[in-house]
């Protein structure tokens, strides 16, 4: 990560320790300690109860066989790549969309980041009621449009499940990144758009020789943020669905908290954590090596 | 810009506001429909559930807030929240401030290790944090949650304080440095006024998050005079799954301060996130 | 005159300070997973009555979801610095693991004063019963769970002219005649696996040889035979007459049972608490009523058990008030606290509470049905290690969904327990 171009530091010594050592305290106590603590417990068969009984690489070698926790690496993706699609993608276009100071408009701004503030158990009870197959609203609905037969079990299939809890996440967290852009949006100057216009450039043509260009270190840096977020993804998989139907919804994170706290198999869980940070560290590396050298973000 | 809302609307920009309007209006109306429905009885969610209550049941309200004890859950998230919050905030802005403003030894090892934190699911140090808090005497009591959430969001808050340090440029600061300033004053005096927007920012998003945190709650505290809003909820829901009216009363309850204080707050986190901007 | 004053001033200030002393409360930590209903209430009651009657205890309830408490709430409470003095548990398997691992306070001494130990019924001392090891008492039993039967609308059943079916055949043919007629014949949420799988459990312990169950679920012999599969087939057999509801995968156990109530469906299987909730749940006139699966294999040794097991308290080896623990404890089981435990809707095993308290319909049939029985066949997951079981349910499930045929449901069972490694 390159930090050499930047300004001079206006400051040099060891005695600048001090200004980030209260934050680097405060982490190393309550996650890399833990982190590693656990890293510890990788290695052995516990149970949470009896005492911890050496495993070796056991751990990791069921791991690496463990079918439903691969496939969950396939979910995620899949999942990152909605993501993709349902937050940053239409983020950026309702950024684009509600960039306008007329009246009304910051309103819809903030009703539209909304879902974001809402806690994981109350937009899980909320979409759960929304798609239930007897009583929920979108069932409803269609039964009222006269669309009966395309009522079905959404989350019980595990062809929708996956689905559905990507649109859930789509509306929950778009409004983030609408805001991110937005921002972003704010600081284009306007006398570039008026120079497009002028060269006979529409609305469409802006967005995609003006806008975008001008957005891609902001657009880099989401990507970066969502897949990374996505594969720590949890509180959603887990209200909504943990798992089901028939793990078609398994994530890791969900699939190693199964492991570690309803099948009381500890050692095991972490051991797919370690897999699983080794994994997303690489991926991150290896992706902001390549946004690096295309010289666009700095780190 | 005055110019834009002088000048009439052309027809793209009232096709720009309906569009908006209408992907808007349905992204919200989930949040509406919980707050309205919380005031019907169960039978009027089930068999009308977009009208309207016919009659305004008030007395949801109050049964939540008893039978859930909401009163008490609120005054410990706000504490813990607070809390957390601040130290969170003025440690990350510290510790940006050393990464981008000044040079020692381990600064860029630090940050790395920083970074890692974005990487790592919370749930997957659970137990090992349980352990900790227990040696550390700390479960059931406030810092269980207070520290391990201020440890967590720290990433976040450094990345994005630190990519805001970058895009503003130190002249202020170098200036009071040729002046005398040592860099404690520096940071208080000059540093923390230029980047306030973003700390705000900052505060915001993190508040969101605190106040949210579902698992460590779960796990580190469970005297119920103790206890935060999110697992008052999900106990709240899991046990009376079914009195729907009784479980959205208690999520408007809970939600609709958060949204109110939001949507006050909005212009302050646009702003933040106007400058942060990250490039 | 003047040490006379002082004397009597220090009198009253030693007086004072004594009984403050006397007044200073000991806190007894009791966590559980009774949230609410009738049974909550009874509880309340009790130990009201209980505190009233010794003003220097106070009973603190610790209370958690059913299933949180199971996973997690309990064992972050046992491992903390404040444990809990009195805790909830299932038993068998557990209470044997929470004693291994030194979180049970040996209750020998405390069952031998006052006859307590002869106050329970017989049943709950047995080897199978589960509450002992190594013949010491650990667990003091509070009900008898009827783990799983089947809770069916009568007022539906009379509608279509059906009775409680004797023969698993007739159950299927029952299942299809509901189904053909446009109701859902059986409701389960099944999102956790546990309430099919209960029921699942059991079927097959009804078909498969005692010996050959138990050694699968220990991880001595296969799952996959031709004994389990015909067990798993009978799911089958019931998915393919339509009987299941179609969300039962994604559905929770607690809306299921409230579809029950709201007459969304006709059947139910599920456990004996059903009762309890009936007051919450269920519209006025409600009308219903429960056999136990029906018979599958006459010949099989098991032909007409039931599926239970026994609940109760356990005290902390190192809670640091176990006399009032136990005090309590004894309290919470005496004649009268059970009448009202009882009359709540809870199956007593203190010995004659059953005769004394006014039952209503539904537990008085439920305890018929558990005395009658020539057996009781233990919930795989509290006395097999849990993951086994909770693969085994999994199996079960794929089976009831039509996800996967008996047989390869068996085969992934069988890959799953052996990648799992000895448990």
């Amino acid at each position: 990560m390159a930090i050499e171009d930047r300004a001079a530091p206006i400051s040099s010594g060891a005695g600048n320790l001090w200004f980030a050592a209260p934050a680097m305290l405060l982490f190393g106590t309550f996650v890399l300690w833990p982190l590693g603590a656990s890293v510890y417990y990788a290695f052995t068969f516990w149970d949470g109860f009896s005492a911890p009984r050496w495993a070796g690489f056991a751990n990791f070698a069921r791991g690496l066989t463990d079918i439903t926790y691969l496939m969950s690496y396939v979910h995620v993706v899949l999942y990152i790549l909605a993501t993709l699609v349902f937050e940053v993608s239409f983020g950026l276009v309702m950024a684009v969309l509600l960039n306008s100071d007329r009246p009304g408009f910051a309103l819809m701004r903030g009703m539209f980041f909304s879902p974001v503030v809402l806690s994981m158990s109350a937009g899980g009870v909320l979409w759960t009621f929304v798609l239930d197959y007897r009583t929920g609203l979108l069932n409803s609905v269609l039964k009222a449009l006269g669309l009966g037969d395309w009522a079905q079990p959404w989350m019980s299939q595990p062809e929708t499940a996956l689905l559905f809890i990507c649109l859930v996440s789509g509306w929950k967290y778009a409004g983030f990144y609408m805001v991110i852009f937005f921002a972003a949006l704010r600081r284009i100057p306007k006398n570039i758009y008026e120079a497009a216009r002028l060269d006979g450039a529409n609305a469409l043509h802006q967005f995609f020789h003006v806008t975008l260009p001008m957005l891609r270190q902001n657009i880099l840096v989401c990507v970066l943020l969502a897949v990374m977020g996505g594969f720590a993804g949890f509180d959603l998989f887990f209200t909504m669905s943990n798992g089901q139907p028939f793990g078609a919804t398994e994530v890791p994170a969900t699939w190693i908290i199964k492991q570690a706290f309803d099948q009381d198999q500890i050692g095991y869980g972490v051991a797919l954590t370690v897999i699983l940070t080794v994994v997303v560290s690489l991926i991150s590396i290896v992706y902001i090596r390549l946004s690096e050298r295309a010289n666009v973000t700095r780190y | 810009m005055s110019r834009a809302t002088e000048r009439r609307r052309s027809p793209a920009e009232w096709l720009q506001f309906g569009i908006a309007a209408v992907i808007v209006a349905a992204m919200f109306y989930p949040a509406i429909w919980m707050v309205y429905s919380a005031f019907k009885t169960n039978r009027e969610i089930f068999r009308t559930p977009f009208a309207l209550p016919k009659e305004w049941q008030w007395g949801n309200l109050i049964e939540a807030w008893e039978v859930g004890k909401l009163g008490t859950l609120y005054l410990n998230s706000v504490f813990i929240t607070t809390a957390a919050v601040a130290m969170c905030v003025l440690l990350a802005t510290a510790a940006a401030f050393a990464f981008t403003r000044l040079e020692f030894p381990g600064r860029r090892l630090m940050y790395r290790l920083l970074l890692v934190g974005l990487l790592i699911p919370p749930p997957s140090v659970a137990i090992a944090l349980f352990t900790q808090l227990r040696d550390m005497h700390l479960l059931n009591t406030p810092w269980a949650l207070i520290l391990p959430c201020a440890a967590w969001q720290l990433a976040l808050t450094v990345f994005l304080m630190r990519a805001y340090f970058n895009a503003v440029r130190p002249e202020m600061e170098e200036a009071a440095r040729l002046d005398g300033a040592n860099v404690w004053q520096i940071l208080w005096h000059v540093s923390v006024p230029m980047v306030w927007p973003a700390m705000l920012t900052m505060i915001v998003l993190n508040t969101i998050a605190v106040w949210n945190e579902l698992l460590f709650a779960l796990l580190f505290i469970t005297d119920d005079s103790q206890r935060t809003l999110p697992v008052g909820l999900v106990r709240f829901s899991g046990y009376h799954s079914t009195d729907y009216a009784l479980v959205f009363a208690a999520l408007a309850i809970t939600t609709v301060p958060i949204l109110i204080l939001y949507f006050i707050l909005q212009k302050q986190v646009i702003a933040g996130l106007t400058a942060t901007a990250m490039d | 005159m003047q040490a006379f004053k002082f004397s009597l001033a220090a009198t009253a200030v030693a007086l004072m300070l004594s009984t403050t002393a006397a007044m200073a409360q000991t806190e007894v930590r009791f966590t559980h997973s009774f949230t609410g209903g009738a049974s909550r209430v009874a509880l309340d009651t009790i130990i009201a009555g209980f505190e009233a009657a010794n003003p220097d205890i106070k009973i603190k309830e610790i209370v958690f979801d059913d299933d949180q408490y199971s996973n997690q709430g309990l064992i972050t409470q046992l491992k903390s610095n404040e444990v809990p003095d009195i805790f909830f548990e299932w038993a068998g398997l557990r209470v044997q693991r929470n004693v291994e691992a030194g979180y049970a306070y040996d209750l020998s001494e405390a069952m031998a004063t006052d006859g307590w130990k002869e106050s329970f019924s017989p049943s709950v001392w047995t080897d199978g019963a589960g509450t002992m090891v190594d013949g010491k008492p650990y667990m003091v039993p509070l009900s008898f769970d009827l783990t799983n039967t089947i809770w069916y609308n009568k007022t539906i059943f009379a509608e279509h002219n059906l009775t409680p079916p004797k023969t698993w055949d007739e159950f299927v043919a029952l299942a299809k005649t509901l189904a053909d007629a446009g109701e859902t014949p059986i409701v389960e949420g099944n999102n956790e696996f546990w309430p099919l799988g209960n029921w699942a459990g059991h079927i097959a312990a009804m078909v498969v040889p005692p010996d050959e169950y138990v050694a699968a679920f220990k991880q001595e012999g296969p799952f996959n035979t031709s004994a389990f599969e015909k067990a798993l087939e009978l799911l089958v057999q019931l998915h393919d007459v339509g009987a299941f509801n179609k969300d039962m995968q994604a559905l929770g156990a607690d809306p299921a049972m409230a579809t029950f109530f709201q007459e969304g469906a006709v059947m139910h299987p599920i456990g004996s608490w059903l009762v309890s909730e009936t007051e919450n749940l269920a519209e006025e006139g409600f009308e219903y009523s429960q056999f136990n699966t029906p018979v599958i294999d006459p010949a099989h040794p098991l032909a007409n058990s039931v599926i239970g097991t026994i609940t109760g308290l356990m005290v902390h080896k190192n809670s640091a008030h176990p006399d009032e623990a136990i005090k309590f404890l004894k309290y919470l089981t005496s004649q009268e606290s059970q009448i009202a435990w009882a009359e709540s809707g809870q199956m007593s095993p203190v010995a004659g509470v059953s005769e004394k308290a006014k039952l209503d319909e539904q537990t008085q049939a439920m305890l018929a049905l558990m005395s009658g029985a020539p057996a009781i066949v233990p919930p795989p997951d509290t006395t097999y290690p849990v993951p086994v079981a909770e693969a085994f349910y999994q199996a079960a499930a794929y089976a009831a969904a039509g996800e996967k045929s008996a047989k390869e449901a068996l085969v992934w069972l069988d890959e799953t327990v052996t990648a799992m490694g000895k448990q």
